[in-house]
């Protein structure tokens, strides 16, 4: 099927607001999710700040409109509060959502219930509500939940490539609305915040007990997030035989991996550069036409050195103006991908580029600097947004004014 | 539509049978009584280099083996894209990397377990041995996720710019998958031999495990053990009557009725009400044809139907049914063709994989 | 005996057991000499490694370490090691 694919709807729940307007908010008044972790039970609830809904289970079931007493994981309630609103702005029919395809991602699945139960769950002679989450905790689960939850059947695909994952489903949807198996594809991610991740970073050496600093000389790592976004996407066909205004077109998209090694990223970013390379080429743009760039920017010494090197040999002098946004949400691992095309999508729709806030000094290894401030009225035409991962997974993804 | 063919050039897999030989084809069965079916293993060390080996969990060891068995099989070590299905990924690391980290405080804990347990570490371990730019992914979607990944592959193929894809599925039985999984009604409740696996008239099955790659290609490589002609997923059918109305739309689409089939595998898993509607399906629509079954050979799993695509393509190539897989009296006449793989997993993830002989 | 009191030689065999263990290196002690280079040229560690062998210093003798980087210089050789832990030891 030939024919744009353009993306007719959002939804978006992280630490800086429960929908896509709170979200924005945050983001155009410089307000951060970075904190103490007042839901997760772990010693590191202070000393290993991160950027937690502050929404207990029960509070995220009632907004999602699901009873807490029927084995919701974490991750599958954010999941559905945020693609709840993305149909919403999509304006899909109840038949257009039965046809739709759910392909969404995560890297925790329902593990923040597992380590809870651990023990309890493999004694056969103990009982309890905990018995809800015994198959909860691979990824397939959050999808298979979500997609009885919307009534959809026809496609379903659930993909685990870490921060590369739910970039991954977005163009997964494209590939299959291309292809003509579909007319709208739900893609996005949706990740928890759980000991496992807090405490499997911790001995990675990665996190940082401050702020992060991404693309500052004096950055010390990441800070963790939990979230969920959700992106309709539709046909050509589809949208104008409905006759909707779509927000945008995904142009294009590039996945690559970077084979350097099995968590940090090839000093010269190789990966990231052949990503955003064939991103460009799927979309026929030059490099010049790209107006901003979200990376993936996680304030680790190894990505944003990797990642900048890899956009000042991509763009050469011409690098447009740039920005991580994970001071603000955390790293939302899995959801990265889709909450930041989300903050993509709000940076086309108000013209405006997001600040890369906390950043102070720029790094020696770098001639360039991300963005500081807001920036308004901006003529934004094409858009590109960054998420490399564990295991060399690198994609990206262009958004576009239609 | 699917209107093109994808060539099976080479493929690699370990399994709780003595599979990583490829010159063979299941001379002999090995039967299991405890209800899980762990993997027969080479000698790593004849696959992958001491200083990569050591850091490596055991189903990693595996699933590198697997690949790298399917790369000297097709000969093709840079292939355009590697994609990898799991169901519930390293569980053993993760199980270490929790238990750890319940039992020690959440102190000292080990980089290696933590990192060895992400979903992707086969699909970024395999680019890396490979150093493979290409695409690559993981699909993680239960008893869809092999499915899924090799649609994945068909689909890049179909668009022309990429002409070969390494496609690999993993899954691991683990202990502690063993016992939560129980709960579920996903094993047998009585140690059962794997043998007499569809004779119990009881829910359940066996736990397995396995990892197997497959080379796709959009040309017939010299080295060609079947074509893979399409692939359909189905979730929750609900009844026998709509999941054939689905098998006939799906083979019609491939140009082929009923009749055509030679050899029909089948994946039920001994469970007897997770099986009720394949086994309805698979017993009145395909009365006449050689009824082949796997899932007591390498146990039940997400991706155990790379396991059955795996006796498909071996069948294709070899035009031999090995002692052990027919489970009904219909006799095969060789040349076979046209092979059908039917399975299901938990009663929810349904799929047919049509495969032919290569010409 | 107090552990405490071990002198270099006396631990230089315990630290080569811990690496060999905490690493998964199919070497026995006596193969893996003290003043070889543990990264780069020689037993070839990286980074991850370096992870482990954190873990391994602070469960085994209580010294914490906080910067990965930090950590390169300490664990250079066996023997450098053994004599860090004799000077910084907690436990």
């Amino acid at each position: 099927m030939s024919g744009r694919i353009f993306i007719t709807g959002y939804g978006i729940i992280t630490s800086i607001g429960n929908n896509a307007d709170q979200n924005y908010q945050s983001l155009i008044q410089r307000k951060c999710g970075f904190g103490s972790l007042d839901f997760l039970d772990t010693i590191h609830k202070h000393d290993l700040p991160a950027c937690e809904i502050k929404l207990s289970d029960e509070q995220l079931c009632e907004l999602a409109g699901v009873s807490p007493q029927h084995g919701y994981t974490r991750t599958v309630v954010l999941g559905i509060i945020a693609a709840k609103e993305a149909l919403q702005m999509a304006g899909l029919t109840t038949d257009e959502i039965r046809s739709a395809g759910l392909l969404s991602a995560t890297t925790t699945g329902g593990i923040r219930e597992l380590e809870s139960h651990y023990y309890e769950l493999q004694n056969k002679d103990r009982h309890g509500d905990f018995e809800l989450y015994a198959d909860t905790a691979n990824p397939g689960e959050h999808s298979e939940r979500m997609a009885d939850e919307f009534g959809i059947k026809n496609y379903i695909a659930t993909v685990s490539t870490a921060c590369s994952s739910s970039a991954n489903t977005i163009m997964l949807g494209a590939r299959l609305i291309s292809n003509g198996e579909l007319h709208t594809a739900i893609c996005g991610g949706a990740e928890a915040l759980s000991k496992f991740t807090i405490n499997g970073f911790n001995s990675l050496m990665i996190l940082d007990k401050e702020h992060c600093r991404p693309f500052d000389i004096s950055r010390k790592g990441l800070n963790l997030g939990e979230g969920a976004a959700y992106l309709v996407l539709e046909s050509e066909e589809q949208v104008q035989r409905s006759g909707k205004k779509p927000i945008a077109v995904l142009a294009g998209y590039g996945n690559t991996n970077d084979a350097f090694h099995q968590t940090a990223s090839s000093p010269d970013g190789t990966g990231a550069y052949l990503a955003m390379r064939i991103a460009l080429d799927k979309a026929t743009l030059s490099s010049s036409a790209i107006s901003y760039i979200n990376t993936h920017g996680t304030a680790t010494e190894n990505n944003d050195l990797s990642e900048g090197l890899a956009i000042e040999k991509l763009f050469g002098d011409k690098v447009p103006p740039f920005s991580s946004t994970k001071p603000y949400t955390g790293h939302t691992l899995a959801a990265a991908g889709s909450v930041e095309a989300v903050f993509c999508l709000m940076a086309l729709q108000n013209r405006v580029i997001f600040p890369n806030i906390n950043y102070k000094q720029k790094m020696e290894e770098l001639r360039i600097e991300p963005q500081k401030e807001l920036r308004e009225e901006q003529e934004l035409k094409n858009v590109l947004s960054n998420s490399f991962g564990f295991g060399g997974n690198s994609s990206s993804l262009i958004l576009s004014v239609v | 539509m699917n209107k093109m063919s994808y060539y099976i050039n080479g493929l690699g897999i370990v399994s709780p049978q003595k599979t990583y030989d490829n010159t063979d084809f299941l001379p002999e069965i090995v039967a299991y009584n405890n209800n899980v079916l762990s993997c027969i293993v080479p000698e790593f060390k004849e696959y992958i280099n001491p200083i990569q080996l050591r850091r490596l969990s055991r189903m990693l060891r595996i699933g590198l083996t697997a690949a790298i068995i399917c790369t000297r099989d097709s000969g093709n070590t840079k292939p355009d894209g590697i994609i990898t299905a799991t169901g519930y990924g390293f569980l053993n690391d993760t199980a270490k990397f929790v238990s750890e980290m319940l039992d020690q405080g959440e102190k000292h804990l080990t980089p290696t377990f933590f990192m060895q347990g992400t979903y992707n570490a086969l699909s970024g371990l395999v680019a890396l041995t490979l150093k493979c730019n290409g695409y690559n992914n993981t699909y993680v979607n239960r008893g869809f996720s092999f499915e899924t990944s090799l649609r994945d592959a068909m689909m890049y193929l179909d668009e022309g710019k990429m002409q070969s894809f390494l496609v690999g599925a993993y899954d691991e039985a683990d202990e502690v998958q063993y016992k939560v999984n129980s709960r579920v009604g996903h094993y047998k409740t009585k140690h059962t031999n794997s043998l007499q696996l569809f004779n119990q008239n009881s829910t359940g099955s066996l736990q397995g495990e396995g990892a197997a790659f497959f080379s796709i290609e959009s040309w017939p490589g010299g080295n060609c053990w079947c074509i893979l002609k399409g692939i359909k997923m189905i979730f929750k059918p609900g009844s026998v009557q709509f999941l054939e109305a689905e098998l006939k739309n799906f083979l019609a689409n491939n140009n082929l009725s009923v009749a055509e089939i030679h050899i029909v595998i089948s994946g039920l898993s001994g469970d007897v009400e997770t099986d009720k509607v394949l086994s309805a399906l698979t017993t009145q629509t395909f009365r006449q044809v050689p009824e082949l079954r796997f899932k007591h050979l390498c146990g039940e799993y997400c991706t155990a139907s790379s396991f059955g695509f795996w006796i498909g393509a071996s069948l294709l190539r070899k035009q031999q049914i090995p002692w052990g897989l027919q489970f009904n009296n219909a006799s095969a006449s060789f040349p076979v063709k046209n092979v059908l793989l039917v399975n299901q997993y938990m009663g929810r993830n349904y799929s047919f994989i049509l495969l032919q002989a290569c010409e | 005996m107090d552990n405490n009191t071990q002198t270099v030689e006396e631990l230089i065999p315990i630290v080569k057991a811990g690496i060999i263990k905490q690493l998964n290196i199919d070497m026995t002690p006596d193969a893996l000499d003290e003043d070889m280079a543990l990264f780069g040229e020689g037993l070839g560690l990286d980074s991850i490694d370096a992870l482990e062998l954190i873990v391994l210093i602070d469960r085994d003798f209580g010294i914490k370490i906080g910067d990965p980087k930090e950590a390169r210089k300490i664990f250079q050789s066996v023997r450098v090691m053994a004599e860090y832990i004799q000077e910084n030891r907690e436990k």
